[in-house]
């Protein structure tokens, strides 16, 4: 096996996988940072040039190009608070924060650090799981995927404001979110849910258009109102240094970013639950470790925890997703289902084959992701300092560019003018979502979690019926997700009774 | 892309074109509209033909993909049926099922299949039901008659991994039990692995390599036929009474033409003959074989009177079977 794993390195570092790989860096470097265009699209887009590449150039051009751009939509995410990836939102919150602090080095120093950990500690998941994947996989049935959303949702109690009006702002836009993941066609009846007869809303709500929306146009808004750069009116030369910084900051809360990197990778692994939730998740962790409520109050102006938690997991996520594609033939994303479609163009079939008789092709893909983190990371430090000083341009100039590229970004969901609508409307509610102090992130988390909750429990009903409460995999999640409900509530007595012994 | 394609259109062996027509395509974009999102069988469909149908047509002109997701496909087509001109430079290729919803009235169809200028079908889509290899049924009739509830797993009401069984259990009495909302095929195959359901329905082509490594075993089909199961019993042969006959015959004939191609109402003749003539000869170009068989998908010519005729065979269909039909059959993916 350490022969295989070695062996896998010697093929990525053949000069024509090699010169691929780099090919599809730079391709993905692009994808990545331009907003709406996404690493799926991209991918389905490439795959007709496969055709004529051996086995491990075709996976280190498509792997490469798709390894990268999770990390470079973070950059618009903390830059611009545009979120250059459907899987990269969770960024903006506390990245394009520190940004508007004047600290868009050091959170774009974090969210690179903590991407390139999330990146090794997803392959190291990936190479590691090649024994046990088969049962780890299969343990988890549509039960308890069932319970992982409810897990997910169980996070926003640590993503509202504290108190009880914090948490019942929080649920409500959970709760709105879960409303308008059920728009469309529902998948047991056929019947149109809220679709008003309009054709657009037949097959649901694209994530896009929305994340676009409620993220970017609140900020824009924001930037027209301020009349100053990003920024603002910040004294020159203060920018440059605190890449670095970030970088010192990924190692100071070096266990966080693991414990997001894993949560990423998990995720990952489950098929059927979808890139968008894992940086949500790792952000609702994140926000967990604040110690006091001042801190906790902190997350959403700029912790550079928010930036870690997300950074770290949806780079994570990807070598986790290629674990299901690799052993079962069964795709852990829709990427990881048009990569699958790549397997077959290059005449492999996935499933038990790849852990033994082409286990050094799937060692090749593991350094693949490694090897492409690392070279777009390091790129990416070296264009640091000019890309934080974008935040130093004035809003009049940086404007008319964001929403040009927001409105293309959104048009690219469906090619429909109904992207463009969605994208207005979410922006008015992101917009007086910020202006009541109704937070963002539980709205998000109902939306992605809305249809995986709504189907897998369906499906355990349909299956089990009550039986599938007693699986003992769903026992230890119901526990868990009673516990990631009470974790803040516990933290806050307790941080208040610190505060009152220290006054008495 | 467009690059690629000129690349390959420029290396191309191919000459005798008359002098009128070249001017035609010479220096035009052709556009493939499609009714999903990138990646899925359709779209990947469109863009191999994109890539070899260039060589064929005369001028040679850029040939390129558009995806138009949204309402099932209807969306796409309503637009190539009224928006896009009949210029014979708009192609398009839909959900096969609109015939369906057009026969069933659904709401924001404004589009008659029938006057379309169909260029044709580019591959028919079998549908099979595979259950799993543990289970001692080897065949449909042991499974009638087996007296267990069979779990299958599917997505949706539209899609064939739930219309099929469906019908199957309703028709012909088999003890099923379905289960949906499952966010993809391969998930539900995943589902039958760990055992969470016993069977799934849906195309060969997405069960043969699960076949072959004997996870799975097909037990009946429906109507249109691939190489590799055509031993298997058709769902319609086994129906007790004329009208099931008609319902199983009505849910699998669109599968019959799996990729239609069609071009706006009104393109003039002399271009749609073009056209045929060209995608005639792009599936049957051996390249395109080579990476279609890569691929794993399966391309057959079906010209577009053919297509056509089954087309009107659905839609001449009486209102008693219809209205039977919609009962158990609602349009989707």
């Amino acid at each position: 096996m350490i022969e295989a794993f070695l062996e896998g390195l010697l093929l990525v570092l053949q000069w024509k996988a090699f010169a691929f790989m780099l090919l599809g860096i730079v391709l993905g470097f692009w994808v990545g940072l331009l907003p709406g265009l996404g690493g799926t699209t991209t991918l389905a887009l490439m795959l007709p040039f496969i055709y004529a590449m051996q086995p491990i150039e075709g996976f280190a051009f498509l792997l490469g190009m798709h390894a990268v751009v999770a990390t470079t939509g973070d950059i618009t995410s903390v830059l611009f608070g545009v979120p250059g990836e459907g899987t990269t939102a969770a960024t903006i919150l506390d990245g394009h924060a520190m940004a508007k602090k004047g600290e868009a080095g050091r959170a774009l120093g974090a969210v690179l650090a903590s991407s390139l950990v999330g990146a090794l500690v997803g392959a190291l998941a990936l190479a590691l799981a090649v024994p046990v994947v088969r049962p780890l996989v299969l343990s988890f049935g549509s039960p308890e995927l069932f319970m992982i959303a409810i897990v997910g949702l169980a996070f926003i109690a640590s993503l509202s404001a504290q108190g009880a009006r914090g948490m019942m702002r929080g649920f409500l836009a959970g709760g709105l979110g879960l409303m308008v993941a059920t728009i469309g066609q529902d998948p047991q009846a056929g019947v149109a849910r809220y679709t008003f007869d309009v054709l657009y809303l037949w097959n649901g709500i694209d994530l896009v258009p929305v994340l676009i929306g409620i993220f970017a146009i609140p900020e824009i808004v924001d930037l027209a109102v301020r009349g100053t750069s990003i920024a603002g009116e910040l004294p020159k030369g203060s920018l440059n240094k605190g890449a670095f910084e970030g970088v010192k900051d990924t190692f100071r809360h070096f266990w966080l970013t693991i414990r997001c990197s894993l949560i990423g990778t998990f995720i990952g692994i489950m098929p059927g639950l979808g890139g968008a939730v894992s940086q949500w998740m790792a952000y609702g962790h994140a926000a967990q470790s604040a110690r006091t409520d001042e801190e906790r109050r902190g997350f959403g102006q700029g912790d550079v925890r928010g930036v870690l938690g997300p950074g770290a997991a949806n780079n994570s996520k990807e070598g986790g997703a290629l674990i299901p594609t690799v052993a079962f033939g069964v795709p852990g994303s829709s990427s990881m289902a048009i990569l699958l479609g790549g397997f077959f163009v290059l005449g492999l079939v996935p499933g038990p084959d790849m852990l033994t008789k082409h286990l050094t092709v799937t060692f090749s893909m593991v350094w693949t992701i490694v090897l492409a983190n690392v070279i777009t990371v390091l790129a990416c430090f070296l264009l640091l300092n000019h890309l934080a000083k974008l935040t130093t341009v004035r809003g009049q100039l940086l404007i008319p560019v964001i929403v040009v590229l927001i409105f293309i970004g959104a048009y690219t969901g469906n090619n429909h003018y109904g992207d463009i609508i969605v994208m207005l409307v979410f922006g008015a509610v992101g917009w007086l979502m910020v202006v009541g102090g109704w937070p963002r992130a539980p709205f998000v988390l109902g939306l992605v979690l809305g249809k995986i909750a709504e189907n897998y429990l369906y499906i355990s009903v349909a299956r089990y019926e009550a039986a599938w409460l007693m699986r003992p995999i769903v026992l230890v999640l119901i526990a868990l997700a009673v516990a990631v409900i009470c974790y803040p509530l516990i933290q806050s007595r307790r941080s208040r009774a610190r505060a009152a012994a220290r006054h008495a | 892309m467009r690059r690629a394609i000129a690349l390959i259109a420029g290396f191309a062996m191919f000459a005798a074109v008359p002098q009128g027509a070249m001017a035609q395509y010479e220096g035009k974009t052709v556009t493939i509209v499609v009714g999903f999102k990138t990646g899925g069988g359709y779209d990947r469909t469109a863009r191999i033909l994109a890539r070899h149908l260039p060589k064929y047509l005369p001028g040679k002109p850029s040939v390129i993909v558009q995806n138009m997701p949204g309402a099932n496909s209807i969306i796409a087509a309503n637009h190539v049926y009224s928006v896009a001109k009949p210029d014979g430079l708009t192609i398009g290729t839909f959900n096969r099922n609109l015939v369906l919803a057009q026969l069933t009235n659904v709401s924001g169809v404004k589009f008659d299949m029938t006057r379309f200028a169909w260029i044709g079908s580019a591959a028919s889509e079998s549908t099979v039901l595979a259950i799993r290899s543990d289970l001692p049924y080897k065949s449909f009739e042991e499974l009638r008659k087996g007296g267990k509830t069979v779990v299958i797993g599917a997505t949706g009401p539209g899609a064939n991994t739930y219309d099929f069984p469906l019908l199957l259990k309703e028709l012909l009495g088999a003890n099923l039990k379905i289960v949906s909302g499952y966010s993809s095929s391969s998930d539900i195959m995943l589902a039958l692995e760990r055992k969470e359901v016993d069977a799934r329905a849906g195309s060969y082509s997405s069960l043969q390599s699960f076949v072959e490594r004997g996870v799975v075993r097909p037990i009946i089909r429906a109507r249109a036929i691939e190489p590799g199961i055509e031993k298997l019993p058709v769902d319609e042969s086994l129906a007790p009474n004329p009208k099931a006959k008609a319902i199983m015959a009505l849910r699998s004939a669109p599968e019959v033409v799996g990729r239609p191609f069609v071009m706006t109402p009104g393109t003039p003749e002399p271009l749609l003959k073009l056209m045929r003539e060209a995608f005639a000869k792009a599936i049957k170009d051996p390249e395109l074989v080579a990476e279609s068989k890569k691929a794993n998908m399966d391309l057959e010519y079906m010209p577009a009177d053919e297509a056509l005729k089954i087309i009107r065979e659905v839609l001449s269909q009486p209102k008693d079977v219809v209205d039977e039909f919609g009962k158990y059959i609602k349009f989707g993916e």
